[in-house]
């Protein structure tokens, strides 16, 4: 391979392997309880069919792995700065990126990647949703060279604008890293709304593919769970609620070491460099312009530990007419110390955003959550109580919801306020972790103001800022000082014509 | 950017120009005209099936005038809609930025600054062609809900208004860019 990548080339040939082994695999997960079914119910002297059929099938993959293998060449055009991919089997794909346009490079290893040697590299654009580049095989040097050769341009067009700024660290030594222990605090205390979701998905598949399986065996699915309902005692109950929470932890700290361990950041020339990963070393190179929102959080558990979550969401547009939001790529930083989140923020937003000016929501902002989210269900299920004799007990459970959702509700209330001065647009909001959304008024793309008619004479009306990488909504201020606040910031966008990226 | 240089720059919040108070232009009225031509093949589609199910199947022709009476209503609410939302629609061009505001019930105002804008599109259908009228389409990288999409301008506005904007994109473009604060 030569080092300039000016000519078209081919990913090494290990691709073959990586591209086999991953359609084998997505095929493979696809017919997963398919395939253990036919093992299990199939007579034997059908079992040769079987093993024949997933032997063709390991084939096609090997086969269709060449072809993509002989068809997938790259290269990069010096003059015209882009970075040009063949490919299809089939049909001619050609997939041009402007070198200007490449967000961010990525190199990865995955476990099968390690085992051969060879690294995987990811070029995400500020284009379209479908135009990410993957090269699934490419040695080591190879992929170094060509991240260098792909961001070479951008690094030369950046540093001059914030050589003031960086100069000063550019030592390539990580300025923060996660230790494992605080790793650990951050698995107890953070995410336990994904890891739930997790969790409910597992149970779910296990669930319905169980009684297929049961289905298949034969097994009285009526004494299986007879006896699982006679197991249901208060006891057990709270024992079963224990050992969930209990796995949930677990999950939750598994996931966050996969994540993040040895996560470390340093500067890498004028961009920051994050590293991360227990079995798969993931590299993300982040260019601090490229940062359209910067945001930290923090809940009451992390607070008394001192620690607060950082994460920077870059652009992903694409204008994509067929209607579904793009979600902005974010990059996250668990477990910083206050003093390791001020850095950061220094380093991607150039200074400490100062208190500035803050605006608070009108009262009517309880109005519509308090209706639909307790007044209505409320209302809905004492009617039903009171018809249904199964339910009467629990109208007890009522008054819980109703308390507790008004103490959230409240709270959400009180934490939603934007604060602003000169240079920054700080939005708080949350009800648990309470977030901080940083943006600059020039990374706004368009704004929208909105105002409901019967809140004309009590002058409340709603904002949203439109960023590239999401927006930042305010709900319920004083419209008089919302409209101050737009022309403001139309005014700070307007007369100086600033990068946004 | 430094300190002193933005002192400099302090302005009073209450001078600068209000979006708020711009007048707004209007679609073209016989854009009203395409919106009803539209509704009506709409409608005129579903009272087709309409009146073939009541033909056709005899026990609902009981509640004929029931259907009859609500799709009456249906038809009249919806012209009162869109009657509605062509008067509440408006736009301006300014120097710097381009507002956009419509709406039926909530009044919301989309203020999309002209050195934001990506790309620019201007749309004929056959229809409009027809009473000689455009939509423009702005959008920026905001995603989905941060672009204008201006219907029923009078095609030769719109092209005069396409080419005002791309200048004016060209000309921010090829100004040098501050550095980032």
């Amino acid at each position: 391979m030569n080092n300039d990548f000016s000519k078209p080339q081919r990913q090494s040939a290990a691709g073959i392997v990586i591209m086999a082994a991953h359609t084998t695999l997505s095929i493979g997960r696809a017919f997963i309880f398919f395939i253990i079914y036919a093992f299990v119910k199939i007579q034997s002297a059908y079992l040769l069919y079987v093993l024949l059929g997933l032997a063709v099938m390991v084939l096609a993959s090997f086969l269709f792995a060449y072809l993509w293998y002989i068809k997938f060449t790259f290269f990069l055009d010096k003059e015209k700065q882009e970075f040009i991919v063949n490919k299809g089997i089939f049909n001619r794909d050609q997939v041009i990126i402007q070198l200007d346009k490449i967000q961010q490079v990525n190199i990865n290893q995955s476990i099968l990647q390690k085992i051969i040697g060879v690294y995987g590299l990811k070029i995400d654009t500020a284009g379209a949703h479908g135009e990410e580049i993957s090269i699934g095989a490419i040695d080591e040097t190879s992929a170094y060279n060509l991240k260098a050769h792909l961001l070479h341009k951008k690094v030369i067009a950046e540093s001059q604008q914030e050589t003031e700024i960086e100069t000063q660290s550019t030592e390539e030594t990580p300025f923060l890293s996660i230790s494992s222990w605080t790793l650990f605090k951050v698995g107890l205390t953070s995410n336990y709304g994904q890891s739930l979701a997790l969790l409910a998905a597992f149970f779910y598949t296990v669930i319905y593919e169980g009684r297929q399986l049961l289905d298949s065996f034969k097994i009285d699915r009526n004494a299986i769970e007879s006896t699982v309902t006679g197991m249901l005692t208060i006891v057990t109950a709270f024992i079963l609620i224990g050992v969930l929470l209990a796995v949930l932890l677990v999950i939750n700290m598994v996931r966050t070491f996969y994540k993040y361990f040895e996560l470390q950041i340093s500067l890498h020339k004028d961009a920051l460099l994050l590293s991360s990963g227990l079995i798969a070393k993931k590299n993300t190179l982040v260019s601090p312009a490229k940062v359209q929102i910067t945001k930290y959080s923090q809940n009451y558990f992390q607070k008394k530990l001192n620690m607060l979550n950082v994460s920077l969401k870059q652009a992903h547009f694409g204008e994509s007419k067929k209607g579904h939001e793009m979600q902005g790529n974010t990059m996250e930083i668990p477990g910083c110390s206050p003093a390791e989140c001020d850095e950061l923020l220094r380093m991607i937003l150039g200074k400490l955003p100062e208190p500035g000016k803050i605006f608070i929501p009108d009262w009517r902002f309880l109005n519509l959550p308090v209706f639909f989210k307790l007044i209505l269900p409320v209302v809905i299920f004492l009617i039903i109580a009171l018809n249904v004799p199964e339910v009467k007990p629990f109208i007890a459970a009522a008054v819980i919801y109703l308390l507790a959702g008004m103490v959230m509700i409240y709270l959400s209330y009180k934490k939603h306020r934007i604060s602003v001065s000169e240079d920054f647009i700080v939005k708080k909001s949350g009800i648990w972790d309470i977030s901080h959304e940083i943006i600059t008024p020039y990374k706004i793309q368009a704004i929208t103001t909105f105002q409901y008619p019967w809140h004309k004479g009590v002058d409340v009306g709603h904002l949203c800022l439109h960023t590239a990488a999401g927006q930042l909504r305010f709900k319920y201020g004083n419209y008089t000082e919302i409209k101050q606040l737009v022309n403001y910031w139309l005014y700070q966008v307007e007369h100086r014509n600033e990068n946004w990226m | 950017m430094s300190t002193e240089t933005f002192t400099n720059e302090v302005i009073d919040i209450n001078s600068l120009p209000k979006y708020e108070e711009i007048e707004l232009q209007h679609p073209h009225s016989d854009y009203w005209k395409i919106i009803c031509i539209n509704l009506s093949v709409f409608l005129s589609i579903i009272g087709i099936g309409l009146v073939t199910l009541l033909i056709f199947i005899n026990e609902i022709s009981a509640y004929s005038f029931l259907i009859i009476a609500v799709y009456v209503a249906l038809a009249a609410i919806l012209f009162f809609l869109f009657r509605v939302s062509f008067k509440k629609r408006g736009y301006a061009i300014r120097t710097h930025d381009v507002i956009y505001k419509s709406g039926i019930i909530a009044e919301s105002t989309t203020i999309v600054p002209l050195n934001r804008i990506q790309h620019i599109e201007l749309n004929e259908g056959i229809l409009s062609r027809s009473f000689q009228l455009g939509s423009l389409q702005l959008f920026t990288a905001g995603g989905q809900t941060g672009h204008i999409h201006i219907s029923g301008i009078p095609i030769e506005k719109a092209k005069n208004i396409r080419d005002l904007l791309l200048k004016k994109l060209d000309l921010t473009e090829s100004q040098p860019i501050d550095p980032i604060v």
